[in-house]
């Protein structure tokens, strides 16, 4: 535990003269003809890994030749614990289609599939907040032509997407 | 033509009864162009700032010059000072008073700073972190001012307002003229790696040591000009400072088995050095291609197991700097190499312990001697005669010297993560020598003129360091998941520092990125590089503003910018540009006229009935969903598979911010139609880029991948 306090102590006091910041993306697309609300979300990758290296006692090594093997496992399941959705005010599940590295980021794809309708989707994201009092996560949804963003944080971890 | 004639007359009339009618006049507006020039937003040029952007022929700028005796006492982590000051009003006003920056006082037990910062009461909390958030015995940092003095040693009138501290003149001082003053000083050091802070030290347990990096560290005096007066606004914690250029006569004294880096050049180095590291200085400053350890990892791990009693004074002068910063442990390992600036020889030095071995002395010095050339290559020779990196464990600059993050693991292995960030930071900060060191911006005010400005050429000194060098920030892909998130969250990059949300992304990686879309997209590299390299020299060693940086960037590539700087810098706004239509048309000569034809089969391929002898024309409207003009890059893909590129500049958008139509002929027949294809503008939203419109986004292209 010693390691990840002494990074929460010391980011709010800071000033980085090469600023680190704090925000993932979670981009949700409900695509009518395929039944199918898509799920992208983005995090920064050295964040990601020390939040699942503490809460799982692993040891990732992303992106090195000794990345940890089957670690689709720990981001599926932290993902599970800290992302839930409901729609039309009933708790989905996602499916977990898989991530890619794009430079220091990680993208995730999840999908909730055989969605007749979308009216409202209620969401909580709790990614990297225990971990990073700064952490903002900004969730963008898109229907059809329809365009709606909200900004979570730690206080604020739960939002509410309708036209 | 009469009939034409006719018809148009009685629309006229008709339409002249209606407005008769009316019973409002017309709503007018003002200019709400996008490309309305700035003249609004700058200020009025004069004799000390030119409409060209470079300083005038009455330009002025203090100079404050410092002679210093400091001691650090490691045993009870406090530094004291004897501070005399030379002030030279080279301005053509009178002062009445002068104003002195005390930023340790961010750190005394009655700041501000923490009061301003919002918190709230959590589930849990770890207990370390709990006695840190609420310290039964809170660190009494800040300095403690023991005198303000006259040069005789009588008592000068002054007034402390929290990080400043007003000197009240015993008369005048007229322009033109100087006055010497004293202040003697000493605070605790804080533990930066504990506590936080842009200096201060850290410690080890093992061998009860510490590493001192220290600045902010004396009484300094604030910049006076013609743009704010005094710059004397508060010291929060964040946004930094504007600083005079001056010489220092600094002596800094420290236990005698400490090794020291400092702002200045070392006037002493017979009495601090011993007689090998002499002699492998002196081979260090003739080898430029890798470094040369003067003090080894072997040296100083024995040296830091037993602690002198002794001290020994450095002595250094650091002639025209804006600034005085030093770092000091027994701990320290010392490498060092040449570098060749245009004929010059700089030395670039890291020092390190050993907890930070292997990875700086592989890369640390390396990476200071890479930012000297690019960063010389790009603005101008570097003027000083060093730069040093050291192991300070956080990001932050003075001159010619800088403390950087990143150790490897206990074993000495190290990820490419890890190796990156650390030149990453070392290439950033050291380039903060050039902005704002010597191109000497106001940082209180403006961050994102040394940050902004520092971070764009920081890329170019990464990819120049290695080529496949992973740059996370800095090109227009990076910034867009900024730019388009929540508007309550974002400030335009005209804010001032302590006010914006995402400091980083808006101070750092959007100006960086809006000039690295300047030089790759929009201006070129030859215009862009002549003009950034004219603002650099005219302001090295004086003190810019963003005028000044606008106007010069158009002044000297002949581009006229506006447009650019009022959308990416004064608002918020977003790229976003798209394909609304398509339509083909084929051509027929029928006597003197050339009559189009319009083509209305499915996609971009043409039916049969288009003859040989005609182009493939296609009339395109794209639509701006995004409020900023950018140019519209477009990739037109043949059926043949080979593709042209057509940059439509900005000015496109003048009459019509919404869509604009523009026909594209080819001899060829088009298969696809994409805007923006390599990401260069930042375009927010990419699914209206092409045509025919793609079936797939991001995620199903992903899962087709996956799932086949």
């Amino acid at each position: 535990m010693k390691k990840v306090y002494l990074i929460l102590v010391i980011i709010p006091l800071l000033s980085f003269a090469a600023h680190k910041y704090y925000l993932s993306l979670t981009q949700i697309e409900y695509r009518s003809e395929k039944k199918s609300v898509q799920i992208t979300i983005n995090v920064f990758m050295d964040d990601i890994e020390i939040a699942l290296n503490k809460n799982y006692n692993i040891d990732l090594k992303l992106q090195t030749k000794k990345e940890l093997k089957n670690n689709d496992i720990y981001f599926f399941k932290y993902l599970k614990e800290k992302l839930h959705l409901k729609i039309d005010n009933i708790p989905k599940e996602f499916n977990y289609i898989g991530k890619e590295y794009d430079g220091d980021l990680v993208y995730f794809y999840l999908e909730i599939e055989n969605i007749k309708e979308v009216n409202s989707i209620e969401i909580e994201n709790k990614i990297l907040t225990k971990h990073f009092l700064e952490q903002q996560n900004l969730i963008k949804y898109k229907d059809g032509d329809k365009h709606k963003s909200i900004l979570l944080t730690a206080k604020n971890d739960k939002g509410l997407l309708k036209h | 033509m009469k009939k034409i004639t006719l018809q148009l007359l009685t629309v006229f009339f008709i339409g002249a009864s209606v407005s008769a009618q009316e019973k409002i006049t017309k709503q007018g507006h003002t200019n709400q162009n996008k490309f309305k020039q700035l003249k609004d937003e700058l200020a009025t040029p004069n004799s000390q700032r030119t409409a060209s952007g470079a300083p005038g022929i009455n330009y002025t700028q203090q100079k404050v010059d410092y002679i210093m005796d400091i001691v650090l006492d490691d045993e009870h982590q406090k530094i004291t000072g004897k501070e005399t000051i030379l002030y030279h009003n080279n301005s053509k006003d009178e002062l009445a008073y002068l104003w002195v920056q005390l930023d340790q006082n961010v750190r005394a037990k009655d700041s501000k700073s923490p009061d301003i910062a919002t918190n709230r009461v959590p589930k849990v909390m770890n207990k370390k972190w709990f006695d840190r958030s609420f310290p039964s015995n809170p660190f009494d940092g800040g300095f403690n001012i023991m005198s303000v003095t006259n040069i005789d040693g009588s008592k000068l009138s002054h007034t402390i307002n929290q990080t400043m501290m007003r000197i009240d003149l015993p008369k005048p001082l007229a322009s033109g003229k100087t006055f010497s003053f004293k202040i003697e000083w000493w605070y605790n050091i804080n533990n930066h790696r504990k506590d936080g802070g842009r200096s201060g030290f850290e410690h080890f347990t093992e061998n009860n040591n510490n590493n001192y990096v220290i600045a902010q560290f004396f009484p300094r005096l604030c910049v006076y000009d013609n743009v704010e007066g005094w710059q004397n606004d508060q010291f929060w914690g964040r946004s930094e400072f504007a600083l005079e250029f001056g010489d220092y006569t600094v002596n800094i004294t420290t236990p005698k088995d400490h090794m020291l880096g400092a702002t200045g050049v070392l006037q002493n180095e017979k009495e601090v050095l011993t007689k090998n590291e002499l002699n492998r200085l002196s081979k260090a400053r003739k080898t430029y291609d890798k470094p040369v350890v003067i003090r080894t990892q072997q040296e100083a791990t024995k040296i830091e197991k037993s602690k002198s009693k002794k001290t020994k004074t450095w002595k250094f002068i650091a002639k025209n700097v804006r600034d005085y910063a030093f770092a000091t442990s027994r701990k320290f390992i010392w490498d060092a190499m040449a570098v060749d600036i245009n004929g010059k020889s700089v030395m670039a030095y890291s020092l390190y312990s050993k907890e930070a071995n292997p990875l700086y002395g592989e890369h640390s010095t390396r990476a200071v001697a890479q930012t000297l050339k690019t960063y010389s290559k790009y603005t101008f020779d570097y003027p000083y005669h060093k730069a040093i990196s050291v192991d300070g464990q956080m990001g932050m600059e003075y001159p010619q010297i800088c403390f950087n993050p990143g150790r490897p693991n206990a074993d000495g292995t190290y990820s490419d993560r890890v190796k990156y960030r650390m030149i990453k930071v070392t290439i950033h900060e050291v380039g903060h020598n050039f902005f704002p060191m010597i191109v000497n911006s106001d940082e209180r005010q403006w961050t994102w003129m040394d940050e902004g400005l520092n971070s764009y050429v920081e890329m170019l000194a990464e990819l120049a360091y290695d080529k496949n060098f992973p740059i996370t920030r800095g090109y227009p892909k990076n910034i867009v998941k900024y730019m388009s998130g929540d508007q309550s969250k974002i400030a335009p990059i005209m804010s001032k520092g302590d006010n914006v949300y995402e400091f980083g992304n808006n101070a750092y990686g959007k100006p960086a990125t809006a000039l690295w879309i300047l030089r790759e997209t929009i201006m070129g590299h030859e215009l862009f590089d002549h003009a950034f390299r004219s603002y650099s020299q005219r302001w090295m060693f004086k003190h810019p503003t963003p005028a000044d940086f606008f106007r010069s960037m158009e002044d000297a590539s002949g581009v006229d910018l506006d447009w650019f700087w009022r959308g990416w810098f004064y608002t918020t706004d977003v790229n976003d540009i798209g394909i609304k239509s398509v339509k083909k048309y084929h051509t027929k000569i029928v006597g003197d006229n050339v009559n189009f034809i319009e083509d209305k089969t499915e996609g971009l391929g043409f039916g049969a009935k288009k003859g040989k002898d005609s182009k493939y024309h296609y009339e395109i409207t794209y639509n701006k969903p995004g409020g900023l003009v950018m140019p519209i890059i477009v990739q037109f893909t043949y059926k043949d598979g080979s593709s042209e590129r057509k940059v439509y500049p900005a000015q496109i958008w003048r009459y019509n911010d919404k869509e604009v139509t523009k026909v594209f002929s080819a001899s060829k027949e088009l298969s696809k139609i994409t805007i923006d294809p390599q990401q260069e503008t930042a375009d927010v939203d990419s699914s209206n880029n092409n045509w025919p419109k793609e079936s797939k986004n991001q995620f199903e292209k992903f899962k087709s991948k996956i799932k086949g």
